[in-house]
């Protein structure tokens, strides 16, 4: 369970105080999948950096399983992600420097889990990867790196993942593929799904759909 | 702590190649390290065990005089005391020698040794081809001699040589003998002839500057007391006794300065390593920051992924270093081939990587390493994991662990100085140099980057990006300006202060200033070199003949000091309880003038002395003190009744500490001494001081040419030494230059791409490749230069106290070889950048 209380956030853009997220109370249940749609500079990717802890809000407070992510320090936060949260990007950012097995079995590592080998493997096979395993990032099509991304989401088995326009990156054939994927994971593991994305064919397949427009949800169907 | 090792591996494997040249600095100055430091331990553990063989004896007891009857009376006494098992005597002294064949007209300076049948009491003296010493080889006038004896008189094994009035046979040379101390600086080559047959040359003369040894074999549980006591015993009478003990702790001392100094070297390059470390790591942080943030996304936290790279660091420290040892073993390993088959005391040892030297070496490339990239490392502290969502600088508040790392780091680095240089003072001093020159270095870097800064406005395309990229952000102009230019400035420093050093001496032997030196002219034989230099056929210029006595202060009576004996004058220490030549005259030299006090005026029989103004400064004597002086066993009291400046730099007249009133003087043994200028003819030359030898066999001819040339030799080698010093620094500097090329590769050949894809061909480009790395290296060889003014001007003011001369073709060349070395360098290792296409390129960004 996702809540978010009267959450918003500026930045200082030059000199001026910039709202790029107006005060939002939202709560997303278990298993949900939510849609986040809107053009860019909405305050999507903002929402889903406050979900993941990766940013402070300005006001307000973000509650996942019953935690105030707001009130935990840097590591307690990286803990947090570790065990709870799976991410997703537009670029995909792998690890050059590491391999798609290792940068499938990282998250495991981190956490000291046991069999991180055997997981990744099995991952990158349920991702359709399994010959590609020991390629760097670069010797990767895009869809294979963003596979890559997705096994390195799930390494863990966290009940949240949440995903910054995975397909925007990609040719419309593979960004269907991806989407395939992200709907089969949601179904089989009943994952809390965030999405960001402004491609509203992506966003279709999703149980609830929030539109933004300069950093206030506008529409929610 | 497993996730923390894998990805150290997986980093290190990515990205070894890299930071390769990084770590090759360290290993360069770790090599330096453990390669000098063994050398001198390898040497030392030789004169360790062959300690007895450096004096030849257990005991060794000196004097400049003869024995008198009291002092032969306490040697007899201690020595059958301490039940002295052997004692030998030998006399030393310089005098001149010729082929004794009339047709050769050459004559030579050597150092003269005459020894008894028992000599050496240890070690052995070395002929060439295998011949064995003995005795028996200088027994009726045989005489053994150095190698380049031969050459420089023309004779060979079985001719005969003149010394003083006697001929001798050459029947043997020498390449080694116990006593010659290593690098000792000596007047001409040693000749060793029969104790008995020294009287026969008729040198033993007065005022004859010989040195008389005993040299005794005692039980070694005596050695220390026999030496404490004759050394008490002989005070009063002017002999001095060592140990091989003394003498094995007075090396001992040597070599631990010599290896404290030398490492110090060393240690500059491997922190000079550690600068390019610390610029690296901070490039390669910047490079990172998407994995890291990644990482941190993933649930790593900050500490985590420090010590992943902490552990890269170290890792590859330690790899560096251990490539050091390599080298090092490498370059230790080649010596005896270096050596040959020379004889020295050098050959002796076994060469080889100590230990020790290992230990400390690749502590010191890993401590290093360490310390230089926790700094730039803190800043993953910094790194936001939503830079991941949005692109936004990392700005933070003042970072007081970074600080105080800082701090910590400096800290350490001195530890490491002081324990390298195992001085305290020195530690400090090398490190404030270091911390001063490297900022120095820094300032006149980003001077001379503003300085240049306008040609950005150029018309020139290639010239305008190749300015613009020196203040690039993440360049790397500052460390490449300090590790290039301080390697210049080594170079370019040391060469100039050589030339500096040469070009005064052969001011010095200009136009009217003496370049010969006649000594030991007997009171006899005054008038006969008078009139044998006075004839022109000679061709040579005499100023004067001057009478000399050697004296010694035993005493001062004064207002400021106070010094009641012997005794008191040796322990105010500075040298004041040395041997002093002196002279007396009515008159003020050209080169003199009176800062105190009146100079007398004819002879009187009242005693006065002259001091000379350096004295007076440095031992408080002043005018109406009273010195007393032994001269030649005579107590002498004087008044001092002026002080006087000598222009020390004309010579024509000599310069005396001591100048005495004329009157009682002309009674007393004295010898002569007479600077002139010789003929300028090298064959002339010759022939002068053959003639003059065989005319007057005991007077010795100093000449400055021969000086000027040994002189040549010891400084050619002190500049190649530290030209390979320099050297070595600037080799640290091109691996810097490379690495740092590779390190920002990746931007180029994006910039490159951009470049092209806007038309820029590739010829373009390569110009602006040269022009970039021309204009850092002229401004690394600038900075070099500069500062190499800086030092001959502080040289030659404050330590040699010469005129200060600028060589601007050593400065103008070392501008443009170094110029030219980083742009072949710089251009010669983008190569690739040049070749890469640019649509393969931008894609992949």
């Amino acid at each position: 369970m996702i809540e978010l209380r009267e959450i918003s956030k500026t930045v200082t853009s030059g000199t001026e105080p910039l709202t790029i997220l107006h005060s939002l109370t939202l709560a997303i249940p278990r298993g949900q999948f939510v849609a986040v749609v809107g053009p860019s500079g909405s305050g999507k990717s903002t929402l889903l950096g406050l979900i993941a802890g990766l940013d402070a809000p300005t006001s307000g407070s973000v509650i996942i399983d019953g935690v105030d992510v707001t009130r935990l320090d840097e590591d307690a936060l990286a803990k947090l992600r570790g065990e709870k949260i799976g991410f997703v990007f537009q670029f995909f950012h792998l690890i050059p420097s590491l391999t798609a097995f290792e940068n499938v079995a990282v998250p495991m590592e981190i956490a000291r889990m046991a069999d991180a080998g055997t997981r990744a493997k099995a991952l990158l096979e349920e991702v359709g990867l399994t010959g590609r395993s020991h390629h760097y990032p670069s010797q990767l099509s895009g869809g294979e790196q963003q596979r890559v991304a997705l096994a390195r989401a799930l390494a863990n088995d966290p009940p949240i993942v949440l995903a910054d326009e995975p397909t925007g990156n990609l040719d419309t054939a593979t960004g269907r593929h991806i989407m395939e994927l992200l709907r089969e994971i949601h179904r089989a593991r009943g994952t809390t799904m965030v999405l960001v994305t402004h491609d509203a064919d992506v966003a279709a397949a999703a149980d609830v759909r929030l539109i933004f427009r300069d950093g206030r949800v506008v529409e929610r169907t | 702590m497993m996730f923390v090792l894998r990805m150290a591996v997986r980093e290190t494997r990515a990205a070894w190649r890299r930071l390769l040249f990084f770590f090759v600095c360290i290993a360069v100055g770790v090599a330096a390290i453990v390669a000098l430091r063994s050398v001198i331990q390898d040497v030392r553990a030789v004169f360790g065990t062959q300690a007895k063989a450096l004096i030849a004896a257990d005991v060794i007891v000196t004097t400049n005089r003869d024995w008198t009857p009291t002092a032969r009376e306490i040697l007899d006494r201690r020595l059958a005391e301490a039940g002295a098992i052997a004692r030998t005597e030998s006399i030393q002294t310089p005098t001149m020698t010729r082929p004794a064949d009339p047709s050769r007209p050459v004559a030579r300076m050597v150092e003269l040794r005459a020894v008894q049948a028992a000599f050496p009491l240890y070690g052995s003296v070395g002929l060439e081809g295998g011949q064995t010493y003995s005795h028996a080889l200088l027994k009726d006038h045989g005489a053994i001699v150095r190698p380049e004896l031969l050459t420089t008189l023309g004779v060979k094994v079985g001719d005969a040589i003149t010394i003083g009035q006697a001929d001798f046979t050459i029947r043997g040379v020498v390449i080694s003998e116990p006593g010659r101390g290593m690098g000792q600086f000596s007047l001409g080559p040693r000749v060793i002839v029969d104790f008995d047959d020294l009287p026969s040359t008729g040198l033993l003369g007065i005022g004859s500057r010989a040195t008389h040894q005993i040299l005794v074999q005692v039980p070694d549980e005596g050695v220390q007391s026999l030496t404490d006591t004759l050394r008490a015993d002989l005070r009063p009478e002017f002999a001095n006794a060592r140990s091989y003990r003394s003498t094995e702790d007075q090396i001992g001392r040597n070599f631990e300065r010599a290896e404290n100094y030398l490492s110090l070297v060393g240690l500059i390059i491997v922190i000079l390593g550690g600068i390019a470390v610390s610029s690296v790591t901070r490039v390669f942080i910047q490079q990172k920051i998407r994995s890291i943030a990644v990482l941190k996304c993933l649930g790593a936290r900050s500490r985590e992924i420090m010590t992943i790279y902490i552990v890269q660091v170290m890792a590859l420290g330690l790899a560096g270093s251990l490539l050091g040892v390599l080298i090092a073993q490498a370059a230790v390993g080649a010596i005896p081939l270096a050596l040959g088959s020379s004889s020295s005391i050098l050959a002796d040892a076994h060469y080889g990587v100590t230990w020790s030297a290992a230990t400390q070496g690749v502590a010191i490339g890993v401590l290093v390493s360490l310390l230089f990239s926790v700094v730039p490392l803190l800043h993953v502290r910094f790194i936001k994991p939503s830079l991941l969502l949005r692109d936004e600088s990392t700005r933070h508040a003042r970072d007081w662990v970074g600080m105080a790392a800082i701090v910590l780091v400096a800290a350490t680095l001195l530890a490491v100085t002081v324990w390298q240089a195992s001085s305290l003072r020195i530690g400090v001093v090398v490190c404030a140099g270091f911390a001063g020159l490297a900022l120095a270095l820094h300032l006149a870097g980003q001077g001379l980057v503003a300085l240049v800064r306008p040609l950005a406005q150029s018309r020139s395309f290639p010239l305008r990006h190749a300015v613009l990229h020196l203040s690039r952000p993440g360049n790397q102009t500052r460390v490449i300006l300090l590790a290039v230019g301080l390697g210049a400035f080594f170079i370019v420093g040391i060469r100039s202060l050589q030339a500096s050093l040469l070009d005064e001496f052969s001011v010095q032997m200009a136009e009217n200033q003496p370049d010969m030196f006649l000594l030991d002219i007997q009171q006899t034989q005054v008038d006969g070199v008078r009139a044998f230099l006075a004839d022109p056929a000679v061709g040579a210029e005499a100023s004067q003949v001057i009478p000399v006595l050697r004296a010694r202060v035993v005493a001062v009576a004064g207002r400021r000091t106070n010094l009641d004996g012997v005794q008191a004058v040796r322990e105010r220490g500075g040298g004041l309880g040395r041997e002093y030549t002196i002279t007396y005259r009515d008159h003020l030299e050209a080169n003199e003038r009176v800062t105190d006090g009146e100079f007398w005026s004819g002879p009187s029989s009242d005693l006065e002395v002259s001091v000379e103004q350096g004295l007076h400064d440095r031992f408080a004597i002043d005018v109406g003190d009273t010195v007393r002086f032994d001269i030649l066993g005579v107590a002498v009291s004087a008044k001092v009744t002026s002080i006087r400046n000598v222009e020390w730099r004309d010579s024509r007249n000599g310069g005396f500490m001591f100048v005495f009133r004329p009157g009682p003087f002309a009674e007393m043994p004295q010898t002569y001494v007479a600077p002139l200028k010789g003929p300028s003819d090298p064959a002339a030359r010759a022939r002068f001081q053959h003639d003059l030898v065989t005319q007057f066999p005991n007077v010795s001819v100093i000449d400055f040419h021969e000086i000027l040339d040994s002189l040549r030799v010891v400084m050619n080698q002190v500049t190649l030494a530290i030209t390979v010093v320099g050297g070595l620094v600037l080799f640290s500097g091109a691996l810097i230059l490379i690495g740092a090329v590779a390190m920002t590769k990746y931007q180029r050949v994006y910039e490159a791409a951009v470049f092209k894809t806007l038309g820029a061909t590739t010829r373009t480009i390569a110009r602006m490749l040269l022009f970039e790395y021309g204009v850092l290296g002229s401004l690394a060889g600038l900075i070099g230069s500069i500062g190499a003014v800086a030092l001959t001007w502080g040289v030659s003011r404050y330590a040699l106290d010469i005129p200060w001369r600028v060589f601007v073709g050593e400065h103008a060349a070392g501008v443009v070889l170094t110029a030219l070395l980083v742009a072949a360098i710089g251009v010669l290792s983008s190569l690739d950048v040049l070749k890469h296409k640019p649509l393969a390129t931008l894609r992949a960004e």
